[in-house]
């Protein structure tokens, strides 16, 4: 299977391509035009490809030229849409870095792209792939957890320093509140796939890095349509030097006893001369989700989490931005 | 001078752990309570049972109120207006107003009010509040604190207009933290899920200090299995500190089958014990005049905090502080 990667602005992107370099089933090639107009310093181009031992084309249009049978679209969020659009009008399968977008317009425009072309569209939520969480849900959804009232969630990180763009609102689509509300927001849909978010209230703060245009901590309260609540930290209050690069909780409160999940908690720890050592050895969850993309793609169905998914999980991050420019509790708009 | 007789006034859950606590410390303490039941805890403790709050309030120079909420200000302004000193179970009251008019039947008595936020002498919060004063992560930005316990038998912790619901009675203990790490409280939302027909109640409140600190507070009254579990993190632009209540145990059971415990209280040591520790700051406090840990006024704030979180409940939006007078809906209730 020959599969393309769009961009590297995203650093996602070189841990899917070193998947992907090692997969024997599959052929990738990646572009990176915009590499030159990101600060300098930041890895990128013909270079951070050839260092993966990928190939590499110089742009977009030869990339698709190529006839890869799927892309994966990592550039910054804001260029999703016209990238997503172009794989989508050449007739090439995507799996689109999560946020899907930053405005909603962009997001219906690349689901309606996608469908209209008839190639499927994954958004990279995965945290879905934990084991426990499928466990986890599997529980929730048979009832042996009893009804479930409320989540508390954490997605909390170190501010994102390798790619500037990231606290670049512009291109970002926000700052914290945008980059880690939806992985706990897509958690949360997945354990109830039929009930809708409703109403949201956030509160934003830039106080951990005031040198940057976007909100580095943020707190968003959801309120769904089976009457579950939810509260989801999604600052970026990780520490530079922390020993890793931050981690995800959830508490799913039910009748029948409570639920802690911590996909990334696995690990030994220890202690160098100078610093702590934090040996993660937890399940490769982008591995993982890039085996569902590509085998959903070959065989002819569509991969979850969906477009639509990562539709769903922008809508609650744009209510939470409309909350917070508000001050008031924001209702949830159906894209 | 002999050492001050404590009246202790209730002989429910709380009054479990002073009693034992004021014992330890080396008072005499005589113990009445409405119910009928005070003579069974001197009989499991030690101590005095009286059959009358006069009979109290004759032998006692500090009175301990371990009652119900709704009760708390009727208790203290008896126990002021007889010169005592008072010590207070947290929360001060159900409202604001009865809250400050508590305070000032104290301030005109020219006696002690401790409302006992005993959080505050948990050694890890203690720790946490201690590394923020130092300034070890800079202005806390978010916080989190979170607590989870059994849901408490007594019927009337469940009925809001006695207890004040999980809010006021068992998150004002992290209303008070985050106080406490943040300073003052500008604003609060709050949602729940649960209520009085269902085994388990959670909240969750989003507050906004006027430093600009974002915290969230999410307390869980639980089914009667669940282990009595609290937790914060607080990260500032030079740090971070995080706490679990769970985590590096220094007595861990494997395969002892009635090791683990259900609680509404959390498991503490006698000789450590955090309610012990609070009470000898009262005892102290009262006995050299210097301050507590904790003031009458921080009670009064978090019994504000929880009032609005309340009316966030009730209002579904977000509750400016200020707006929390003596004349408020709640306080008419």
């Amino acid at each position: 299977m020959k599969v393309g990667i769009i961009s590297f602005a995203h650093t996602h992107a070189i841990g899917y391509a070193s998947i992907l370099r090692d997969r024997p089933d599959v052929e990738c090639v990646a572009t990176d035009p915009e590499h030159g107009a990101r600060p300098n310093g930041e890895s990128g181009g013909r270079e951070l490809a050839e260092s993966i031992g990928v190939g590499y084309v110089d742009t977009v249009d030869e990339l698709l030229a190529w006839h890869p049978d799927a892309v994966i679209v990592c550039s910054e969020n804001a260029r999703h849409a016209d990238d997503v659009e172009r794989a989508a009008a050449a007739g090439v399968h995507v799996l689109c870095e999560k946020p899907l977008a930053t405005t909603g317009d962009d997001a219906r425009r690349m689901v309606d792209a996608c469908e209209r072309a008839g190639v499927w569209l994954m958004t990279a939520f995965p945290v879905r792939f934990t084991a426990q969480y499928a466990q986890l849900r599997h529980r929730v959804q048979t009832g042996a957890m009893g009804t479930v009232l409320s989540i508390s969630g954490a997605n909390n990180g170190r501010l994102p320093a390798e790619r500037a763009w990231f606290a670049d609102p512009a291109l970002a689509g926000g700052g914290a509140v945008a980059d880690h509300t939806v992985h706990i927001a897509d958690l949360v849909f997945g354990l109830f796939p039929d009930a809708d978010a409703q109403e949201v209230f956030a509160v934003a703060n830039h106080m951990l890095r005031p040198d940057r245009e976007a909100e580095t901590a943020g707190l968003v309260s959801i309120r769904y349509s089976n009457g579950v609540t939810a509260v989801i930290d999604c600052s970026w209050s990780v520490p530079e030097h922390y020993p890793t690069w931050g981690g995800l909780n959830l508490r799913v409160i039910a009748e029948g006893g409570i639920a802690e999940l911590a996909p990334f908690a696995e690990r030994v720890d220890g202690f160098s001369d100078r610093s702590p050592l934090w040996l993660s050895y937890g399940a490769d969850l982008d591995a993982a989700m890039l085996d569902e993309f590509l085998r959903a793609v070959s065989e002819g169905r569509q991969p979850v989490p969906s477009g639509r998914d990562g539709l769903r999980a922008l809508e609650v991050v744009l209510a939470a931005y409309e909350s917070i420019a508000a001050g008031r509790a924001a209702g949830v708009r159906a894209l | 001078m002999t050492t001050p007789t404590v009246g202790l006034v209730g002989a429910g859950g709380i009054a479990h752990v002073h009693l034992p606590g004021w014992l330890d410390l080396g008072f005499s303490v005589v113990v009445y309570s409405a119910d009928g039941h005070a003579p069974a805890l001197t009989g499991l403790y030690g101590g005095r049972a009286v059959g009358s709050m006069d009979e109290l309030l004759d032998t006692a120079d500090i009175v301990d109120v371990a009652t119900p909420t709704d009760t708390h200000r009727q208790i203290v302004e008896r126990a002021a207006e007889a010169g005592k000193h008072v010590v207070c179970e947290k929360p001060m009251a159900l409202t604001v107003a009865d809250s400050e008019a508590m305070i000032a039947a104290c301030q005109r008595a020219g006696v002690r009010l401790f409302p006992a936020h005993v959080v505050r002498y948990f050694p890890a919060y203690a720790a946490m509040r201690s590394a923020v004063a130092d300034g070890r992560v800079g202005t806390p930005a978010v916080q989190r604190f979170f607590r989870i316990g059994a849901a408490p038998k007594q019927p009337w912790f469940r009925d809001r207009a006695r207890s004040g619901g999980i809010a006021m009675d068992q998150m004002i203990h992290d209303f008070d933290q985050a106080r406490w790490s943040a300073g003052d409280v500008a604003a609060v939302y709050a949602t729940q899920a649960g209520d009085q027909t269902t085994a388990t109640t959670a909240v969750h409140a989003i507050l906004r200090h006027h430093s600009g600190t974002i915290t969230h507070v999410n307390g869980v009254w639980g089914n009667s299995a669940v282990s009595f579990h609290t937790g914060f993190s607080v990260a500032g632009p030079d740090g971070l500190l995080e706490h679990d209540s769970l985590r590096h145990p220094v007595l861990d059971y494997d395969g002892v089958s009635d090791a683990a415990e259900a609680g509404y209280l959390p498991p503490v040591e006698a000789a450590s014990s955090p309610y012990t520790a609070e009470l000898a700051d009262f005892a102290r406090a009262i006995r050299d005049g210097g301050s507590a840990r904790v003031t009458a006024e921080d009670g009064l704030h978090a019994v504000r905090i929880a009032v609005a979180v309340n009316r966030s409940l009730d209002e579904h939006t977000e509750i400016t502080l200020e707006d929390i007078t003596e004349n408020t809906l709640e306080d008419r209730r």
